[in-house]
């Protein structure tokens, strides 16, 4: 601000005095002094008019509502606790919640995340092909919706109908031609291999002793060299000889018996 | 405004846990902790956050407001103000590239500053014209220097005594008046220009 004087005011004593001038404290001379000097000065005369309009200007304008929810959030904030909504949940009384209502809330507490992904659109075309390739795979095995509602679930149907899945599995299993093949092969392979074995057998000496030992197997040839071929004896037929018989010339019958010598 | 032996008691409750007296604190001081940094932030939602925070620092330091240094409504607007101060330092870079047709007003309709000052057509509503006047004066004290625009707001919008004023400011009083008369000249010469038939 230049320093000029105007009716013995200086421009910074003016600018010193311009609040109090607006604020209405000044009086007196010091007052006089003041509006001679605005009237005069080309620089405060025309300052004196804008900071007047300029405070006009703000004291026009009103106080703006804070938004409604602004304590809450604050209360919220700072001490972690809605008391708004405390005092509001305080008053109206609390419905009757029956148990299963209330497990309900409990399970959708934990469902609803899931859902809520699931809903998503790209979750939902996943499913959606999905149950597509379900249904055309159950299809194709036979499986008819209508079936389902003649199921009966006693155990022993249960259990039934488990052993005929099983053996229609292994028949199926059985009849496909290339595990048929397979099972020909190792049984031909096997029968090839059998021969082998007992000549391995007779290499082996403590075996023999254990075969000896074995009354459980079929008696040995030594054994059976017990009975007796060399005892032939001729018995010779013994009838009842009568006087016709004495004779006559019977002819000599050759008997070989066996008998077990004990 | 206050009784200073009713607002220490208060703070004491608080202190001790007392969660009423701190709603009874929030109730009490929302509303004008909400209008400064709505006149200095220039937006509704900035204004919003801002009071929240003012609040959670209050709440946090409160067991540092002395009573004997000062009223707790100074202590609260010093508060206040050194966050806004904040706020203004961390949003500089933003607003530097704002022009004088960027939209300073919260609602949406609203008209850049620069269409509203060649706007002068007669408003079929008075009150609809108060608000256009109002938002136009908004948007004018939002183009002072953050110097000016805060010793106007707490001088003519908060009606603050320059004691007080050079306490939450830091600064002489003599200060705080040239600071008032020149924020003032500023926005009067700013409104003049637009408002010449008015005026």
């Amino acid at each position: 601000m230049p320093e000029h004087t105007n009716n013995g005011m200086q421009c910074n004593e003016f600018d010193a005095l311009l609040t109090d001038a607006l604020d209405g404290v000044l009086n007196g001379t010091e007052l006089e002094r003041f509006q001679a000097h605005a009237g005069s000065c080309k620089a405060c005369g025309p300052l004196l008019v804008e900071v007047e309009a300029g405070r006009n200007w703000l004291k026009g304008l009103t106080e703006v509502e804070p938004p409604a929810n602004l304590v809450a959030n604050i209360l919220a904030s700072t001490t972690g606790v809605d008391t708004q909504r405390l005092r509001v949940t305080a008053r109206v009384p609390q419905p009757r919640v029956s148990w299963l209502e209330h497990v309900q809330a409990t399970i959708s507490g934990y469902l609803e995340p899931i859902w809520a992904t699931v809903r998503q659109p790209r979750f939902a075309m996943s499913f959606g092909m999905a149950f597509f390739a379900l249904s055309v795979g159950l299809t194709v095995a036979g499986v008819k919706p209508a079936d389902l509602r003649q199921i009966s679930l006693r155990p022993t149907a249960i259990r039934h109908t488990y052993y005929a899945t099983q053996a229609r599995v292994v028949h199926y299993y059985e009849n496909v031609r290339v595990v048929y093949e397979l099972q020909a092969a190792v049984r031909r392979i096997k029968r090839n291999a059998e021969p082998a074995e007992p000549g391995r057998k007779q290499n082996r000496p403590g075996k023999q002793i254990n075969e000896r030992n074995d009354t459980t197997q079929q008696p040995e040839q030594k054994q059976e060299r017990n009975y007796s071929q060399t005892e032939n004896h001729l018995v010779l037929a013994s009838a009842h000889v009568g006087p016709c018989l004495k004779s006559c010339d019977l002819p000599v019958v050759s008997v070989t018996t066996y008998r077990r010598m004990v | 405004m206050e009784d200073v032996q009713v607002v220490a008691m208060l703070v004491r409750r608080c202190i001790a846990g007392d969660s009423a007296a701190w709603e009874e604190i929030v109730q009490t001081y929302n509303r004008r902790i909400y209008n400064i940094c709505y006149r200095f932030a220039g937006s509704g939602d900035d204004a919003e956050d801002l009071t929240q925070e003012v609040f959670i620092k209050m709440y946090r330091t409160l067991s540092s407001y002395d009573p004997s240094k000062g009223a707790f409504v100074t202590w609260v607007t010093t508060i206040t103000r050194n966050l806004l101060v904040d706020h203004f330092r961390k949003t500089k870079q933003d607003r530097m590239t704002d022009s004088i047709d960027s939209t300073v007003s919260e609602h949406e309709d609203a008209q850049p500053l620069s269409e509203q000052i060649q706007d002068q057509s007669a408003p079929p509503d008075t009150h609809v014209r108060h608000r256009e006047v109002s938002e136009t004066v908004h948007a004018a004290l939002a183009k002072l220097s953050p110097e000016l625009r805060e010793a106007v707001i707490l001088r003519d919008l908060q009606d603050m005594d320059y004691r007080e004023i050079a306490t939450v400011l830091k600064v002489p009083e003599g200060t705080v008046k040239s600071r008032i008369n020149r924020g003032r000249a500023e926005l009067g010469r700013l409104l003049q220009r637009t408002y010449r038939q008015v005026m």
